[in-house]
This record gives structure tokens, sequence and C-alpha cells, in this order.
């Protein structure tokens, strides 16, 4: 039987890198071969002085690049201006590969995990090629590796536009060493949770906006009694996501690298400024053993029991979506909302009542949300010099990124007189999703931000202060199993106790038993020590 | 003479046998056999081998990590109940299953009317074109807190509304009832083929004999379905540890406050992995599944060969 | 009223009356249990998206409207070219991955054949092992290059294990040995005795592995979603799968993706256009049905035995 078995393996093996081999001479005979890129650019190096290399290099190579989010079904006429652009200027052919919400997420994995040849990928805090963990086991090309200074020959006029936040936000520890191994995309890269107010129904009860910004969680009790009496039995006020309303009242935050356990970990932030270090200093910590934790229950507990919340915001698969059609038709008094700049006025127009948003901080960048939209390079690519080059273009030369983002003037949209971007009924069968192609400052406004949209957005994201751990990633790979473990117990406590649906009184001891059985403190310190020991690295 | 000539009848016979199993055995090489070395996945920390990135290399060059892949199965302190779990509903709807649908089967053969026939076999194969997405809406319809119609039918009694997708007690039997409505049309037509294919002389001859309809049932047609049966039992029984996940992920709607009672390996794998791409650790929860199923149906199989040679697997 | 006569005078040979009343109701009772849902389906893709959105999915909507049909066949031609990628994924694959499922499981069936087990273990074991998802992807698309072709669709489902081990069971309850060795000393071959005896006599379970066969091409999107880019080879159900993927992931990462994804999240079809897309998935496989269930369901009633 072992036999038997270690033949089939073997068999398998060889087969299958003839396969590999097979792949490789395959792609060769369509660009050049392996070693090329790296000799060939001894020539760009040259005069890397100028900046970019204005000179085009001599051979043709076809990108390969694998997006999120997509929704195209026609994309020849801008294909067609964008490569015979891109073949004047770097010799490439760009293949974009149009990946869908929840498609991307599978296809891109397999794509990378089989070292297919797509030579960059979207990538990102929050899909599963997830940055962090992906760059560390070698999936993305050290962009500023000093053997193979990508950034330093190519990419230099990214640095110039980003903001500063970005790049430290993108620099972590990955497979070569502590780096750059992706280029971030410009969008709303600061959080900042709002409560979302339906300020018509507040003020058909008397109260103004004051009202709302004055009081604090554990005061609104007064104003929902009112609007709930007044609506009625079906008509719940508070409109909430519950994980992320008590980061809000409890101004925790969660901690980069930590998704595998569900978030079980926190940050606390400091509410009133918040570069700087928050109530519990630099440590992160289990924070359903605190106070706070317990008494934010028992708040959320009784405003459940008194009608004010929805039964399905406890609802995983359900809770996001009534929540979204709650907000649209104005069914809620007081709802949670992440930020971001110009969505009070955009939700107003679109819900058709007044929207206003009071913050519960100051906007901040965190590791997770400078991390939202990035372009890595494959280690797999057989180009990894163009593929810098194109995404430096891509990122800093108007006419292409919005070739790319909004398709062909005059087919796909058309610019007014103010020069906002005006689509037509074409566009709809080429919508690549915008945030996800990297720098939107590049783009013109569209339609109704007004011609000075992207000065106001770089003073709001620009100016964003950083928290004290910005750059943090933990590296959960010492505690696996703990995480494996934890993930469930998260998910089994978590959303319950955060909306109300449960009693805390009952739940929260027993969910703090099963934390510590399943090993919560020994992540909780594996998270502190990595933290301690970034924070010496940067010199805090 | 004669036997060098039936040698080589015999001989030609198992060639042309060997050219009918040869299309699939190519298939199953290529699709199944060589993609199976990826099972050494279970037994490493997968990383690129960014030298010169393949899959192959890969795999060739990531580290041995032993066991340690298989360790967040048994890490949660819920394991026990997981396992119980697991193991407590698939024998339980093995038993159940087998049960209804071999009596839906006979049943069914026994309507006379066969457009009554045809109509209630029709219908009873629609479940199984239906998602288990689907299957959830239909149940939160009925127990929604705030307009599932039981829900309702208990506010309108006078009584208090059980909070359906907290309260994890009513559970076993609301996923034992899905799953029963959605695979029992899926099993009684492989039953109902089966009693079809029965030859008929042997009906004739028990008629004949005198029995009635009952005991033809009993003394022909179950008999017949022996085979089916203990081919299905045995299939089932190398599925122990693996569960339908629709079922026991959308129909609760991901309750947490009711995994209790509808957690299983499954799903406790899926939620452990979900936010991280560690292809070792899923290979190595198949992998462990899969074990355990292939050392049940080796168990099943040797006792059934000495008790029934004609119906074992192999 | 005849035809209870009818049955009376067969009563003999059949169950009695009030068990077969009972029976009727049983078995008709569970039938239109079963059915039941898929009317909740029509009934939602016939609700108004408005409706869904104040009470949820209800059997009695607040509105009606055929919006989501509307839509659908606003799709225009994505529509019928993924109905006739369906179809034919379907039927290619269905006929050919029946031919290879008879002739191995003939094969299993035979216990004169020498590597028998050998060959029963063979595929008895791809049934609980296999190498997980990437590996097979790999040699999929790069040693076999399926990859935006309809064999991408077709070739990684020929074989169902599952439906082989069936079959042979099928094959050992309804084919007496005698007949092989019968028609082995007629000296009939291999391919003839098969073709020509056994299959004709086994129509039930081969139409049984046909219809489960049919059905696993028809509802398969899976495939779809790892091999297929381009739009022209879409089956029909991957475009439902697809919007499904789109609002679960969504819904899932609101958060993370922030306000856009609320956007996002409505520019997709909604629940009602699911729906309907589950009722044009749903009623074609289910007219083919009694194609198949006439093998199925046969003349075992009393008349066959009489006649």
């Amino acid at each position: 039987m072992k036999k038997v078995l270690a033949t089939i393996l073997t068999c398998g093996l060889i087969l299958g890198s003839l396969a590999g081999c097979g792949k490789g001479t395959g792609s060769t005979s369509a660009s050049t071969p392996a070693s090329t890129p790296a000799s060939g650019s001894s020539s760009t190096v040259t005069n890397t002085d100028s900046k970019t290399p204005t000179d085009r290099p001599a051979d043709h190579v076809t990108l390969k690049m694998y997006l999120e989010g997509s929704n195209v079904t026609d994309d020849t006429a801008v294909l067609q201006k964008v490569n015979e652009y891109l073949d004047e200027k770097l010799n490439v052919t760009l293949q974009p590969i149009w990946g869908t919400w929840g498609d991307f997420d599978q296809g891109a994995v397999l794509s990378l995990q089989g070292a297919e040849d797509v030579d960059i990928y979207f990538t990102c805090s929050w899909t599963l090629n997830e940055y962090n963990q992906f760059a560390r086991d070698g999936y993305y090309v050290r962009l500023d590796n000093p053997d193979n200074n990508l950034i330093e020959k190519y990419g230099k006029d990214i640095l110039n536009l980003l903001p500063e936040v970005l790049i430290k936000g993108s620099t972590i520890e990955g497979a070569d060493g502590y780096g750059i191994y992706a280029v971030n995309g410009y969008k709303d890269i600061a959080c900042q949770n709002c409560w979302d107010v339906n300020v018509d129904l507040l003020k058909k009860y008397g109260y103004t906006i004051e009202d709302i910004e004055k009081a604090d969680y554990y005061s609104f009790g007064d104003i929902l009694a009112k609007v709930k009496a007044g609506e009625g039995d079906n008509f719940y006020p508070l409109l909430i996501e519950g994980a992320v309303l008590e980061r809000m009242v409890d101004n925790s935050i969660i901690v980069a690298g930590d998704s595998g356990s569900n978030n079980l970990l926190s940050y606390y932030i400091n509410p009133k400024k918040t570069s700087d270090q928050g109530a519990y200093g630099n440590k992160i910590l289990n924070k359903f053993a605190t106070d706070e934790f317990m008494k934010f229950c028992k708040q959320t507990r009784e405003y459940y029991l008194k009608g004010y919340i929805d039964p399905d915001m406890a609802n995983p698969e359900k809770a996001n979506t009534v929540r979204a059609d709650k907000q649209l038709t104005g069914q809620y008094l007081i709802g949670t909302q992440s930020y971001s700049l110009g969505y009070e006025i955009q939700a107003s127009k679109e819900r058709g009542f007044e929207v206003a948003m009071v913050p519960t901080t100051p906007a901040y960048v965190d590791t997770t949300s400078s991390q939202g939209a990035m372009m890595a390079i494959s280690t797999a690519s057989k180009n990894p010099d163009r593929a810098m080059m194109f995404l430096n273009l891509l990122n800093t030369d108007p006419y292409l990124f919005t070739l790319l983002d909004y398709g062909v003037e005059g087919i796909h949209y058309n610019l007014n007189n103010i020069g906002e971007a005006v689509f037509t009924a074409e566009r709809d069968n080429y919508m690549p999703w915008t945030n996800g192609l990297g720098n939107v400052t590049l783009l013109p406004p569209q339609e109704g931000q007004g011609a000075d949209f992207w000065d106001t957005f770089k003073a709001y994201y620009g100016n964003a202060d950083e928290i004290p751990i910005l750059g943090f990633t933990f590296n959960s790979e010492n505690v696996s199993n703990e995480f494996a473990a934890l993930a469930n117990v998260a998910a089994e406590y978590v959303l319950p106790l955060c909306t109300g649906a449960v009693d805390p009184t009952e739940k929260i001891p027993e969910f703090l038993t099963k934390l510590e059985k399943n090993g919560m403190q020994k992540v909780v310190d594996e998270a502190n020590k990595q933290l301690s020991s970034f924070l010496a690295s940067q010199g805090k | 003479m004669g036997e060098a000539k039936n040698k080589r009848k015999n001989r030609k016979k198992t060639l042309m046998l060997l050219t009918m199993v040869a299309p699939v055995s190519i298939w199953l090489i290529l699709l199944r056999y060589i993609p199976m070395a990826g099972i050494v996945l279970a037994f490493k920390q997968y990383k690129v081998y960014t030298k010169a990135p393949s899959l192959i290399n890969n795999i060739v060059h990531s580290n041995w990590v032993g066991l340690g892949n298989f360790k967040f199965l048994f890490a949660s302190s819920d394991t026990l109940l997981i396992l119980r779990n697991t193991i407590g509903y698939n024998l339980l709807w093995i038993a159940l299953g087998v049960v209804i649908s071999v009596s839906l089967a006979i049943m069914l053969n026994e309507v006379r009317s066969k457009f009554a026939a045809k109509t209630y076999q029709t219908l009873m194969f629609f479940p199984y074109f239906i998602s288990w997405v689907v299957v959830s809406y239909f149940v939160m319809a009925l127990l929604d807190p705030t307009s599932g119609l039981i829900v309702k039918a208990q506010l309108a009694g006078g009584g208090e509304a059980t909070n359906w997708y907290h309260d994890y007690k009513p559970w076993p039997v609301i996923l034992t009832l899905s799953n029963l409505w959605k695979n029992m049309g899926y099993q009684t037509i492989l039953y109902l083929a089966a009693i079809t294919g029965i030859d008929k002389t042997q009906y004739e001859a028990a008629a004949i004999d005198g029995a009635g309809k009952w005991q033809q049932i009993w003394h022909v047609t179950i008999p017949n379905l022996r085979s089916m049966v203990i081919i299905l039992l045995i299939m089932d029984l190398g599925k122990i540890f693996n569960s339908d996940f629709g079922l026991f992920y959308s129909v609760p709607q991901n309750s947490g406050s009711i995994f209790r009672t509808t957690q299983v390996l499954d799903t406790y794998v899926y939620r452990a992995l979900m936010n991280s791409q560690k292809i070792g650790m899923s290979t190595a929860a198949s992998l462990f599944q899969n074990t355990v199923g292939f050392i049940l149906i080796m168990i099943a199989n040797t006792a059934i060969r000495k008790i029934d040679p004609d119906s074992a697997l192999f | 009223m005849s035809e209870i006569k009818i049955r009376k005078r067969n009563r003999l040979q059949s169950v009695s009356l009030p068990a077969e009343i009972i029976i009727n109701l049983l078995v008709g009772g569970f039938a239109l249990l079963c059915i039941l849902p898929f009317i909740f389906v029509i009934i939602i893709s016939f609700s108004s998206e408005e409706s869904i959105r104040l009470i949820g999915y209800s059997f009695r909507p607040l509105e009606w409207s055929t919006a989501a049909y509307k839509f659908v066949f606003d799709m225009g031609s994505q529509l019928w070219i993924s109905y006739f990628n369906s179809f034919f994924v379907s039927t290619v694959g269905t006929l050919i991955s029946l031919l290879m499922c008879v002739l191995y499981a003939y094969a299993l069936f035979r216990k004169d054949f020498k590597y028998r087990k050998f060959f029963t273990f063979f595929v008895f074991f791809t049934m609980l092992f296999g190498g997980g998802l990437a590996p097979t992807y790999m040699v999929c698309k790069q040693m076999l290059g399926l990859s935006d072709n309809y064999a991408a669709l077709i070739v990684p489902a020929l074989v169902n294990p599952f439906f082989i081990i069936i079959m042979r069971t099928f094959l050992q309850t309804s084919v007496p040995t005698e007949l092989i060795e019968a028609a082995s000393i007629d000296g009939s071959g291999e391919y003839n005795t098969l073709f020509r005896i056994i299959i004709p006599i086994s129509k039930p379970g081969i139409a049984t592995v046909a219809l489960l066969t049919v059905i696993n091409y028809w509802n398969d999107w899976f495939l779809a979603m790892l091999y297929i880019r381009e739009p022209k080879f879409y089956p029909l159900q991957y475009l439902l799968m697809k919007a499904q993927n789109q609002a679960d992931f969504l819904i899932k990462n609101s958060s993370v993706i922030g306000v856009e994804a609320t956007k996002l999240l409505r520019d997709l079809p909604g629940t009602s256009l699911r729906m309907s897309l589950v009722v044009f998935i749903v009623v074609p496989i289910a007219c083919a049905y009694p194609f198949f269930q006439r093998y199925i369901i046969s003349g075992l009633t009393i008349g066959s035995v009489k006649g």
C-alpha cells in the first residue's frame, strides 16, 4: 500500500513539474526569458536620474493584472486606447482580468498559489489574498528590495504623490525583510466613525442635531424613548452594526493581521487626539474583559429589550442588507456609519431627507485603513520591472488612469463645463471598481462633487492623524491553532452581545471563560510582545 | 487443446473489459491521482519558493511541519461537542434516511395511478434543485423574530414567541426536518429505480405461491433492495465526519448563540480559516475527515464481506 | 368513478383500498411539502423589491411586481447564450459521462473480471481522497488547457465515483448472472453483450444515473467560476451564483469597504431578480424530468404482472 502511494506521489510530482516546465516555456515564447528583465534593466538604470524611464524599452511585454470588484462586460474600446498608449510609452500590452466581488477571492488566491503568469494583483487588508500574510508567504515582490529596488528605479513618482502615512502603512515585515510589498491606492484612507442621524425625524420630535452632539450613547435613552413611542412598534430608532457600535462607544479599534481570529484583539485610541495614546497606552487588550465592555453590553441590552434595536441586527447574514435598506428609507433615528468625505451630502440626496453625520473621533489612519486598496507584483511575474513601470505610470498619469477607470471620453463619460465627469449609458458596460485601481485623485471629479473636490479630499485625508501604532501588523503564525479556535468563539458571542440579543450578565462570563480556555491570553501576550518590538524599532 | 483455447478466450475477455475501464481510469489518473500529490500540503507550511515560483516548487521547498496543521482541529475547548454534533446528526440521519426513503419508494411504487405516482415523484425531487441559501429564506419566513409566520402564530395564540435564532434547543429538530426534506427525494429515486429494475418473474412466482401484496413487498422487494441499502450505508459511513455545509451554516443564519447544536466540524473549519488563507490547514482538515471515513468504510466492508459478500463494496 | 371500479377488479393483487388511500395521503402530503419552497421562490420573484425591503421574504408580499422578469428578459442575448451553454454542456457532458460510467460499472459488475477488485478500489479511493482545489486547478488549467472553452465545463465533471458505484449496484440488482453466462456461451462479444443485452434491461438504473448527471451539469457553477472568464461561455447557473456571490461578499465586507459597499450592493440584482433566475433554472430541468422518469417509474403495477 505504502509503495503504491509512494509511486503515485512520485508520478504526480514528476508530471506536475513537467507541467510547470511546460508553462515556463510557454510564456517565455510570448515574452522575454525570465532572466532578461534583470539584465535588461541595467540599460534603464543608467537613466533613472531622469526619474521616469522615458526611453521605451525595446522588447514587447504583455502584463496581466487581476482586479477586484469589476463590472465590465465590454472593454474593447478602452483597451484599444489603453494599449495604444502603453505601447508607445512602455512597449506593453495590458490584459486586465476583471475579477468581481466574491469571485476575486477564490480566483486570485488559486492563481497566486498556483503561481500563474499574472503580473499584478489587487490586494488589501480585507480580501483573501490579504496583503500582510501573502507578503510574508512570499507571493509579492518586495518593491524596495535593496538588491533590486524597483521603486528607486521606476517608481519614484508614486512616492512623491502619495501621502507619507500610506507608505508607512504599507511598509511591513515580509518574506524579503521589512519593506514595501505593494503600491498603495489613494482613496478614502482614513477612518472616522459617525452617528448617522435622520435629521428630519429628529426635528419632528423637537430635537436638534446639537442634542445628539451633546449626548453620548449612554444618554440617548430619552430621545430614543420619545421617538419609539411616537413611531410605533415596528420602528426601531437605533440602527446599528454591532461590532462597529462597540468600537465607537468604547474607542477600541481592530488590530491589523487579526482578521483570522475574527478581530478579537483590540487597541484603544484617544478619541480627542488620535495621534496620542489612548486610555490603555500602547497595549493590545482582550477588551471583552474590560468594565467598559460590560457597561456597553448592559446598555445595549436595555435598548434592545425596550425595542430600540431591530432583532435583525443580530442576524449576521441579514443585518447589513436590512441596515442599508432602512438607511435608504429613513426607518431609523440614529445609526452607525463609517464615514467618507462628503457622505452626508451624497446620503441626503440618495435618501431624500436630511442626513447629518456626527463623528465620535477625528479622522485617523490605522494600518487596516491605509491598506484598503493596493497593487502588488507577483513573485511569479516574468516582468516585474515592466510591471513597476506600468504601476508608476498608471498612478501618476491622469490620462491613463482616467481612461482605465472611467473609460473613453465621449463614449463612457463626458466632461461638463466645470470639468466634472458625467457618465453616459455606455458606462454600464464598463465599470471597474473606481477605488480599487489606484490613485483616484488623478480623476476628474464626478458630477455633483464640485470642481475643487480633490483639494478638499487631499486636505481631509492627507492631514488625517496617524495612530501611534500605524504600520503594526500582528503575525499570528505562532498562535494559529489558538486563532482557529478563537475565531469560532468570536463568531459565537460577539454579535449577539454587541446587539443586545442576549443577556450580558449571563453570557459575558461564559464568553470570557471560553476565551481563556482557548488561549486568548497567549494570543494577547504574543501580540504585545510583537507590538513592543515594533515600537522599539520605530524608536517609540 | 481446449484449455489453451479457453485461456485465449479469457485473455481476450480481460482485454475487452480493460478497454471498458480505460476511459474512466485515464480520467481518474489525470484529474484525481496526479493532483493527489497535493496531499503532502497537509504536512507542510506552504510558502512561495520565490526563486522560481510554481505550485510544484512551492510544495517541494516548503517546510515540513509534521502533524502541526492538524492541531487546530482539536484546539477548541468545544472539540467534543463539535464531534458529538457531527457524528450524532450523521448517524441519526443515516438511520432515518434509510427507513423513510425505502418506505417512500415502496409506497410510491404501490400508488396505482401512474399519473399520481409521477407527479408525487417529480415534486419530491424539487428540493434537490433549491440551494440551501434559498431554503434558509424559507425557514426565515417562518421563524423571523419580527415577521415570521410561526412567531406571529405564537403571539396570536397569546403565548410568548420563541427567539428561534438565539435558542439552541429546537435546532436539532429544525435541522433534521430540513435535511430530510431536502434529501429524501434523491434517495427515494435511487431505491425506486432499484425496485423497478427487479426481475418481474420474482413477483409472478410469489403471486403464484399465493403471496399477497404485503408479503410480496416483504419477501421480494425488500431483499432485492438490500444491495442498494448496504452500498448507500457504506458511502454514508465514509462521510461521517463531513456535513452538509449549507445546511449548518445558512439555515441557522450563521447565528452564534445556537452553536451548541449547529456547530459541526465543517463549519468549525470554515470559521477557523475563512479569514486567512491557510492551504495546509484546510488540506489537513479534509485529509483527517477522509481518513476516518476511509477506515470506517474498510471496517464496514470487511464485516459485510463476511455476512453478504455480494453486497460488499469490494 | 369508473377508475375506482377498475381498481376494485384488480384489488386482489394490490394493496387494500384503505392502505392505498393512506399511502396517497402520506406520499402526496410529503410531495406537497416539497414543492412549497419552490412556490415561495416564485412568490419572491414576483414581489416588489420595496416589499422585500419592508417586510422581508414573505408569502404575502405587500406589492406584486414583474420587474424582475422584465429585467431578466432585458438582459437580452446573455440570457439566451447562457441557456444554450447550459443546455449544450448538460447534453454533451451527460452523454459522454454516462457512456464512461456504464462501461466502467459493467466491468466492475463482472465477477469474472480479473482486475475487478483493483479497479473498484481505484475508483472508490478517489471518492474520499483528492489533492484539493489548488493542485486540481493547476492540472486542469495548465496541463489540460481547460480554460475558457466548453471542455472546461464538461471534462472536470465527467466522472463521479459515486455514480459508478451506484450503477454497479443497479446492475447487480437487475441483471441475473446467468444471463451473462448464457451470452458468453453463445460467443457474444463483451461489447455486444453490454449493449444488446445488459443495457436494455438496466434502463431504470441508467436513467437514474443519467438524470443525476444531467442535474449535476445543469446546476454546476463552480467550474465556470474557476475556469471561465469570457461571458460567452457562462452557463445559466453561473449568472445566478455570480450575483449571489457578489451580494454575499459585499454584505460580509461592507464595514471594510465602507460607504461605497452600500451603493455597490444596491447596483446588484436584487433578491426578486435572483429568485426569478432560480425559476428560469429550475423550470427547464423540471420539464426534462419526465423524459427520464419514464424509465424509472415503469409499469410495475399489476398490469404488467397480469399481462
